[in-house]
């Protein structure tokens, strides 16, 4: 089908819980349960604004969470699950704005260029800034700064490209600082971007133990990248050898500074892209439908469930018609995850990690 | 004319490579023609005459309320001679059921030609534009309003008598802040809306002030549906785009933002009741109604930043110059065509409308 | 007169069949639009209101709508679209509608004291509103739908506003000492009788919006807004009730998997 419209969920149904499942309880510590003096046991899970948390005064309050004047009792401020680490208690909001946190693996986009840093859009609240001086130059690491470089600030990154980089300070305003200083962080090429809603909920990404992978993709489709932005901005790209995701014998060979000078002078600054197979190209496209699919039908992105999606989606699905019209006839079937198809193929990942 | 997307050199060069290959690869491997799901509802406000509400898959949102109020024509005479040489031709004693029926063939016949453009008002609601004479807001408006009076059968069937004529406010609200060219959004909703409208049946005589049956259930449809005889469907408008020599139908943003040139394809049906043995049984029969190119979001930005010659080869750089006669021709064809998408999208939509 | 008093006190029954304390049907959604940072869809009644909010983000657009808060705090903005069809007859209101910027003002205020706009300096949270059909108690259920909106958003606030409207069964020129008060009056109510706007932080006592533009006695006033702090008290079960089956779904699809 070509075209297709689908009704909009009766209003009915959607306000009504969809499973009549037991009673879910996302923390098994009993502890825990004890903790939140939540007087509906039914809806124990979620906390909502202005819900009293605990008065025992032994608890320090964290994120989500906000003190009474004059009392100890601690009340939530957001909605979404309690989160105890040691005596600090938290509220996970069940879907917010990504907030940067150091050490984040981050995707942006580069919004304006200043005399001495650029501003990064990273999806979060204030725009990141990336210092002139937590960029690798061209000829080597160990290079003086010059006011050289100043001027020519814009060479090194401009409006509206994309960088991989880690949060590597947060300021007083919530702010982040981001730095590039290393080979697997800095400029994306030979690529697409795709957007999701950042950490927390359903259909986001999450921090996750690799949030940088290499697949060996199907159909001579050759070493593919997907670089999982903890905010939500993901970059999906032809692999380029030792560049972007050097994994860490890579790295470790090399760490001789001559070859290092060499790659970082190299391409690091290129708007360039490498020769692109079509093979390929199909292949990200056929990744960037399983990263949608996973989105739109509330799932979480990461390693595993993209490659539980990518492999599913691989399978010839039976209630697929090819989706062919008249002037491209004969051509080889389009695979597009949209719709119910994405729907199928998100299913049968959710199956496979599940065994 | 809309926000322009901000991409990188590298992403805008891979898109439009991809787009160009002889067997184009789309972000999304959807192929050419293929739409991407939409989600709709109708009748969701009991205030209207009729109204839709209809979401896109990239998030946009537009609803749509028609209203229709009586209005007294201004400048019409009210000829006797004309009314009472009704009457006559009829066979005398018809039951009354047939009496009504011939009372609207009557006033269908006399209402030919009266129908006048004024009698039809669209007006559009945008967030972000904060002056509803922003020239953006008065060009759509403009664009949607000269579709839907490019059918006379409509005008016509708002006349309701000598001197009384009904006043059609189509009102449309775009929910999310436009991030692409919002035109099919507005005009596809509008289309659903106009499918779900209705006006009521009038019992009073054309020479008579207007009276109207108070039963909704006995109201007429605005568009006469498939297998009536007069049927006829409201016009809607497709973007289509062009990359080199291959076109796309339902672009996405980032395609847009590549586009070789932008093109807005109004089509209509054409009203006159089904003759040819050769199309379905109250299929209407698809026509264009007008064809306007417009200016893609790549060439304004190149009018900015056009004159940086970089000799960083590989980057993309928009295309100049006009829009090929071959490539315009396909598109005509490929949404005019017995069983092509013009007919897909309004057999699609009808059949949203009365599942 | 829609509310004929003499009816009126022989079945204690409104025109719509309601008794004096009892709301409309209200119906709301959460998470309307994936694309919004927040979103919901709130029905009062007759009265049909969409709200997303953007933000909290940096940057601060010129103009636009109510908007207050210092540069120490987020800035909250309010836009009230209303459209041409919500009414009976088709209206269309212009922008710099006076009756409309007020609300947006009430509404950009009640939120920036509830709000923790400390959180995020520099930056704007835009709440829009767009209504679809009235029918009495627009105030509320912007209100209403945009405390559902900023929840989504994950924006962190003290509790939630719940408000309501309540009026008195009898005109000021009336000044009929044995008038009821009433609770969430409709449209053609509203026409006719004196009535409040209240809203609530959280089912508690503490009143954060009160707007009354029609005479009343003094003396009948108490009874009104005692009505309608119990009122806001229901309305607030409701919106929480939403809230948590909203997250339960979204826990449920978590374990899911």
């Amino acid at each position: 089908m070509t075209f297709s419209i689908q009704a909009l969920a009766a209003p009915s149904r959607t306000n009504e819980p969809r499973s009549t499942g037991s009673d879910i309880s996302v923390d098994s510590d009993e502890e825990l349960q004890a903790v939140s003096s939540v007087k509906r046991k039914k809806h124990a899970a979620v906390i909502t604004p202005g819900e009293l948390v605990t008065d025992d005064p032994q608890w320090m309050r964290g994120h989500g969470t906000a003190a009474t004047p004059g009392s100890t009792a601690i009340l939530a401020t957001v909605a979404g699950t309690l989160l105890r680490t040691n005596k600090l208690l938290s509220i996970q909001p069940l879907r917010a704005r990504y907030t940067p946190e150091i050490g984040d693996l981050v995707v942006g986009r580069i919004v304006s260029v200043e005399t001495k840093r650029w501003k990064v859009d990273v999806s979060a609240p204030l725009l990141a800034h990336l210092p002139l001086s937590a960029i690798n130059l061209p000829g080597g690491i160990l290079r003086k700064r010059t006011s050289t470089d100043e001027l020519a600030i814009r060479t090194f990154f401009s409006e509206g490209d994309l960088l991989v980089a880690e949060v590597q300070s947060v300021y007083q305003d919530g702010a982040a600082s981001l730095h590039t200083r290393s080979l697997r962080y800095g400029k994306l090429r030979n690529g697409v971007f795709i957007r999701v809603s950042g950490t927390g909920g359903g259909g986001s990404v999450v921090r996750a133990r690799r949030q940088v992978w290499t697949i060996n993709t199907a159909n001579g489709g050759g070493d593919v990248d997907v670089v999982l932005g903890v905010n939500g901005y993901i970059w999906i790209c032809k692999h380029s050898r030792g560049e972007l995701v050097a994994s860490s014998e890579e790295a470790k060979k090399m760490n001789e500074i001559t070859r290092m000078e060499e790659a970082v002078s190299e391409s690091m600054y290129s708007n360039r892209n490498d020769e692109i197979p079509p093979q390929t190209r199909r292949e990200i496209a056929r990744l960037t439908g399983c990263v949608k699919a996973l989105v739109e039908n509330g799932i979480r992105v990461d390693e595993e469930m993209v490659m539980a999606a990518y492999h599913a989606s691989l399978e010839p699905d039976g209630d697929d018609v090819p989706m062919t019209m008249d002037y491209d006839e004969g051509h080889e079937t389009h695979e597009y995850l949209g719709g119910s198809r994405g729907s199928r193929v998100v299913a049968a990942a959710v199956e496979a990690t599940k065994g | 004319m809309p926000p322009s997307t901000l991409l990188s050199p590298s992403e805008l060069s891979y898109l439009h490579s991809s787009l160009s290959l002889d067997l184009p690869i789309r972000p999304d491997a959807r192929s050419p023609t293929t739409f991407r799901p939409l989600v709709a509802e109708t009748d969701l406000l009991p205030t209207t005459n009729g109204s839709a509400r209809l979401c896109f898959a990239d998030g946009s949102e537009a609803i749509v309320g028609v209203k229709a109020e009586v209005e007294r024509t201004i400048g019409a005479s009210s000829t006797s001679s004309d009314v009472f040489a009704r009457g006559e031709d009829g066979d005398g004693d018809t039951k009354m059921q047939s009496a009504e029926e011939e009372m609207n063939e009557e006033r269908r016949r006399l209402a030919r030609g009266k129908g006048q453009d004024s009698w039809i008002e669209v007006t559009i609601d945008m967030p972000g534009f904060a002056r509803d004479d922003d020239g953006v807001v008065v060009f759509l408006a403009q664009m949607l309003q000269e579709g839907l009076v490019a059918d006379e059968g409509l005008r016509d069937r708002l006349w309701i008598g000598w001197g009384w004529h009904w006043r059609i406010y189509v009102d449309i609200l775009l929910l999310t802040t436009p991030n692409s060219y919002p035109l099919p959004l507005l005009s596809l909703t509008t289309h659903l809306a106009l499918l779900a409208t209705r006006l009521p049946a009038p019992i009073s005589r054309i020479d008579e002030d207007p009276l109207f049956n108070d039963d909704w259930d006995a109201a007429e449809p605005l568009y006469p549906p498939s297998g009536s005889a007069h049927a006829s469907k409201p016009p809607f408008t497709l973007l289509v785009i062009s990359v080199e020599d291959n076109i796309f139908f339902d672009p996405s943003r980032e395609e847009l933002a590549v586009a070789d040139a932008v093109c807005a394809v109004t089509v209509g049906t054409i009203d006159a009741p089904v003759s040819s043995g050769k199309r379905r049984e109250g299929t209407p029969k698809l026509r264009l109604l007008s064809l306007r190119i417009i200016d893609p979001p790549a060439r304004l930005a190149a009018a900015t930043s056009g004159t940086e010659a970089e000799d960083d080869q590989g980057a993309w750089r928009p295309a100049r110059g006009g829009m090929k006669r071959a490539v315009v021709g396909k598109m005509v064809k490929v949404v005019l065509e017995v069983g092509g998408v013009g007919e897909e999208v309004m057999t699609g939509l009808e059949g949203f409308h009365d599942g | 007169m829609p509310l004929d008093t003499s009816t009126y006190s022989l079945a204690l029954l409104r025109l719509d069949g309601r008794r004096w304390n009892e709301l409309r049907r209200m119906h709301a959604q959460i998470s309307t639009q994936p694309t919004a940072d927040g979103s919901s869809y709130l029905e009062m009644g007759n009265t049909k209101v969409i709200c997303t909010v953007a933000g909290p983000a940096e940057g601060r657009k010129a103009g636009g709508g109510g908007g207050t808060g210092g540069d120490a705090n987020a800035m909250v903005q309010v836009e009230i679209g209303i459209a041409g069809f919500s009414g009976v007859d088709r209206k269309r209101r212009a922008r710099g509608d006076k009756r409309t910027s007020e609300m947006q003002l009430t509404v950009a205020n009640a939120f920036s004291n509830t709000l923790f706009t400390h959180l995020y300096p520099h930056s704007t949270i835009l709440i829009t509103l767009y209504v679809l059909s009235q029918d009495g108690s627009l105030l509320a259920a912007c209100l209403n739908a945009s405390t559902l909106a900023l929840i989504d958003a994950g924006v962190p606030m003290s509790d939630y506003i719940a408000a309501c409207t309540s009026g008195s069964t009898s005109s000021y020129n009336n000044n009929d000492e044995a008038a009821d008060p009433l609770l969430d009056l409709n449209g053609t109510e509203e026409q006719e009788l004196p009535f409040l706007t209240v809203g609530t932080l959280g089912a508690g006592e503490k009143v954060s919006v009160l707007v009354m533009e029609s005479r009343v006695q003094a003396m009948r006033l108490e009874g009104m807004l005692a009505v309608g702090v119990d009122g806001c008290k229901q309305v607030k079960e409701i919106l929480d009730d939403v809230v948590r089956r909203h997250g339960k779904r979204i826990l449920l699809e978590r374990v899911k998997i």
